[in-house]
């Protein structure tokens, strides 16, 4: 267990009082995203190819002049000098004017705002049930470690880890949309028409994709929490004064072993959202992922920059999320680590 | 002697290839209905790979399907029934001398907001698409050199005499309603309020994250629909866009069946297949601005060493035809024939030997003093090609030329090849997996831009290939005022290719879709566009 304390956000709040320490924090968070800002920019531009294919199909591309092509790449803000365009990023990066899309001349943030509820849906769907199972499974294989269920349970988890998302999202397709026609296969409701039915029975196979295949990490994670936990001094102790097992996992096995899985759990949500990108191509699910890689695709520089800036922005929050909420989850942090 | 365009697309009138390919297939160029299914149908449901945009001529994101799509709101002048170019808004379409068009409009017809159509309106549009020339399905109208109206009948005159005016222009020029498109200053932001034409349907939904919605336009004057609503939805992935059709979600799939799902689709109770030529080539390109391939000799010997038939047979399951020596389709209006590929191992083994290209100790070739051992940049996106190429690299093997696979991302294949889409830029490769659309196989105009040496005319020339002799024949091709004497110039065109190698033609794809039949019949293979095409939607009465 110490190992995974010693490194928690928490643990350094007593060393330098709050305020220095929330202020540190914060300037870490600014580096950060200053970092990532700076990706954002620049990994769209380092991609082969750019977003003049979005003006016309090739042949008729091919026929303009260069003063024609410096022309359009001037007027969408693609032409101007890579300082300029930065600077005109940044500030609309401030401004909340994140520009207008290349490819249908939609506002950037008008986009986002439309996908991203659609993947908040999803996401935070599967994120509750793969923490509630996960979790709990993770607990029972870590308590049954020397039993067979366990060892079951370790050995499936390892499984679900390794399925890729593409592949179990086809199977589910193939099984319960083609083989047994009783789910939805695409989409987030019926053509045309959306309704709460609809909804709930288009999210079902993309929520079971992300969550089979989340749910193997969160198992692991949980369980080699436990067992650190288990077998640390204090537990020891505390079986030998003879402290009954229901007691002694409630009390002292149960919380200190959770805190990292809740540092853990913060970080997936993060993250999450971009890694749904797999899981709604392939069921076409008009979200954040999808939106993000149709803008690769397109090489729409505005769009890749808005929802780099989202999926970024959503990581550094939960784990700003994950360091505030820390210490009221764990007594030791509020408190410097004194006792 | 006065001449309707009628007749002299009757000139060009070829057989349509029919492949069918068993039961529950729709053959190529017939109208549907062959399997059974219905031929009307209240609600059908049609799965795209990606957003289209708005739909109007400006901004609908790609040539396939989205062209096909805004031409079922915008109707042109013309359009192409089978081969032959027939009058649309248009009643009839006259010529003398192929440089000056007297096209006298249809009379009652109305644009979906009830406004009368008029000759205004193709004035402006000639107008608006020359002050306009981006977008995908805008049209180059630099050839038109003066329009007139004089009351319901417009008079186009070109720069010089083009007999494939009406079918490159006419057929594909989008009609816009002059009053709602005369205060549009940036065609970019069209929004769906101008997507509206005098096409047969209406576009009555579009939500950019799950598609749209077409209503029959129940005041078309040129036909019937015979589908009441269409829905269009996006599905990514191909093998998702498979599922729904199995699963009945949807009831047709733009994608392109792979050769081996053809079968498992087609014996599927409830699917059709409809297929048909295609005109979209695949080649293999040579970079003969770089030295060896800027010897002929070498392209020439390599280009024996490739079986194509190989090729079509092996990665395409048979579905495509091999493809001919001098590259246009032989089903062509340009005039393409078959010249067949001079496959000959032991000739290219020879001819290597004669330009002293000795085998080294590893069996590769050395030539000028360095290793016959090149790139092959390849689409990863494409299975087909992928396949293409690994047989490529074990053919090439044979003959003592080592092949490196390069598997880019499309994009980065592109930047390599034809930077920025301007062959002026240059290109950075030795050897690489290309294709040309449909749409390339349509005219001389656009045939002459594969291969003129001045950058300026050659804009599609991305193997950077120089010849004044095929330059010349480019000129004639480009200025013969009649259609035989064009179909004359670009047979000898081919012969000129097909001698200097500039790149070898692998194959033409078969185009094959699949569609409920149970659901709806009435599919009607069109060449240049497949089964997306507004015949299989409307009965028409030209």
């Amino acid at each position: 267990m110490t190992d995974v304390q010693e490194t928690l956000p928490g643990s350094t709040l007593g060393r330098r009082g709050s305020w220095s320490y929330f202020a540190g924090r914060g300037l870490e968070y600014a580096l950060v995203l200053a970092v990532a800002l700076t990706l954002n920019f620049a990994l769209p531009r380092a991609l082969p190819g750019g977003p003049m294919k979005l003006f016309g199909n090739p042949e008729a591309l091919a026929r303009l002049t260069a003063e024609e092509r410096a022309q359009i790449a001037s007027e969408y803000g693609f032409g101007q000098p890579l300082w300029q365009q930065f600077l005109d990023y940044l500030q609309g990066v401030f401004t909340l004017d994140l520009g207008t899309s290349l490819a249908d001349g939609r506002p950037v943030t008008e986009a986002i705002a439309t996908a991203l509820p659609w993947t908040l849906l999803l996401v935070g769907t599967s994120i509750v049930i793969t923490a509630l199972l996960g979790v709990s499974l993770g607990v029972l294989g870590g308590l049954r470690r020397r039993e067979g269920k366990g060892a079951g349970l370790l050995a499936g988890a390892i499984a679900l880890d390794s399925i890729p998302q593409f592949w179990l999202g086809m199977l589910l397709i193939v099984f319960f949309g083609v083989k047994l026609q009783v789910l939805p296969t695409f989409g987030v409701s019926d053509a045309g028409v959306v309704t709460i039915g609809g909804v709930a029975e288009h999210l079902i196979l993309p929520v079971v994709t992300l969550t089979v295949t989340g749910i193997g990490y969160l198992f692991m994670y949980t369980r080699s929490s436990l067992l650190a936990v288990l077998t640390s001094q204090p537990v020891e102790h505390a079986h030998a004064r003879g402290v009954p097992r229901g007691r002694l996992v409630r009390r002292h096995v149960l919380r200190p072993a959770l805190l990292p899985v809740h540092t853990i759990l913060m970080l997936d949500i993060g993250f999450l959202a971009a890694g749904s990108i797999v899981v709604e191509t392939v069921f076409a699910y008009p979200g954040l992922g999808r939106l993000t890689f149709d803008a690769i695709a397109a090489r729409d520089y505005p769009l890749m920059q808005g929802t780099f800036l989202v999926l970024t922005v959503m990581v550094v929050l939960m784990n700003a999320l994950a360091d505030l909420t820390y210490p009221l989850l764990d007594p030791r942090a509020r408190t410097g680590g004194s006792r | 002697m006065r001449r309707t365009v009628g007749a002299l697309a009757a000139t060009l009138a070829m057989m349509l290839t029919v492949c069918g390919s068993g039961g529950g297939t729709a053959e190529g160029g017939q109208t549907g209905g062959q399997t059974g299914g219905p031929d009307r149908a209240d609600t059908l449901t049609i799965a795209i790979s990606s957003d289209e945009g708005t739909l109007t001529p400006f901004t609908n994101e790609t040539g396939y399907p989205g062209n096909n799509l805004v031409k079922l709101i915008f109707d042109p002048l013309a359009t192409l029934q089978g081969e032959d170019v027939v009058p649309l808004l248009a009643e009839n379409i006259e010529t003398t001398d192929n440089q000056t068009y007297t096209i006298a409009l249809r009379e009652g017809v109305k644009w979906q907001d009830g406004q009368p159509f008029t000759a205004d309106d193709v004035l402006f549009s000639v107008d608006f698409y020359r002050a306009n020339m981006l977008g995908d399905s805008a049209i180059d109208v630099r050839p038109i050199k003066d329009v007139t109206a004089d009351g319901n009948t417009v008079t186009m005159t070109l720069n010089g005499p083009d007999p494939e005016f009406p079918r490159r222009i006419l057929t594909d020029m989008a009609i816009l309603p002059d009053h709602l498109w005369k205060s549009v200053d940036d065609v970019s932001k069209a929004g769906t309020e101008l997507a509206v034409g005098t096409g047969p349907y209406k576009l009555t939904q579009y939500n950019p994250d799950r598609g749209y919605t077409f209503e029959a336009n129940a005041d078309y004057a040129m036909g019937k629909p015979k589908v009441q609503t269409i829905k269009v939805v996006v599905i990514p992935e191909e093998s998702a866009q498979f599922a729904a059709l199995r699963t009945g979600e949807i009831d047709m799939s733009t994608r392109i069946v792979p050769p081996q799902q053809m079968e498992a689709l087609g014996n599927q109770s409830g699917i059709g297949l409809i297929d048909g030529t295609e005109f979209a080539s695949t080649i293999m390109l040579f970079n003969t601005e770089r030295p060896p391939f800027d010897r002929v000799e070498v392209r020439q010997a390599l280009a024996k060493a490739i079986n194509v038939q190989d090729v079509v047979d092996t990665a395409l399951l048979g579905q495509g035809v091999p493809g001919s020596a001098g590259f246009i389709h032989p089903e062509s209006p340009v005039g393409g024939k078959v010249i067949k590929s001079a496959y000959d191992v032991d000739a290219a083994n020879a001819e290597l030997d004669a330009l002293g290209a000795a085998r080294g100790a590893d069996g590769i070739r050395v030539l000028d003093g360095k290793p016959m051992s090149f790139e092959l940049l390849v689409q990863s996106s494409s299975t087909d090609r992928l396949r293409s190429a690994e047989l490529i690299r074990e053919m090439l093997d044979a003959v003592g030329v080592a092949v490196k696979i390069s598997s880019l991302d499309p994009d980065a294949v592109t930047a390599k090849v034809w930077p920025d889409y301007d062959v002026k830029n240059g290109r950075n490769y030795d050897m690489s997996m290309w294709g040309w659309s449909g749409p390339v196989m349509l005219s001389s105009g656009t045939i002459a831009q594969l291969l003129y040496s001045d950058p300026a005319d050659g804009t599609l020339n991305v193997v950077g290939y120089k010849d004044d002799a095929v330059d010349a024949t480019l000129d004639q091709l480009t200025s013969a005022p009649t259609l035989e004497e064009r179909t004359g110039v670009a047979s000898k065109l081919q012969d000129q290719i097909a001698e200097a190698m500039p790149w070898v033609t692998l194959y033409y794809r078969n185009g094959a879709y699949a569609f409920r039949e149970d659901t709806y019949d009435g599919w009607t293979w069109q060449n240049f566009k497949g089964a997306l095409n507004n015949f299989s939607f409307v009965d028409y009465n030209l």
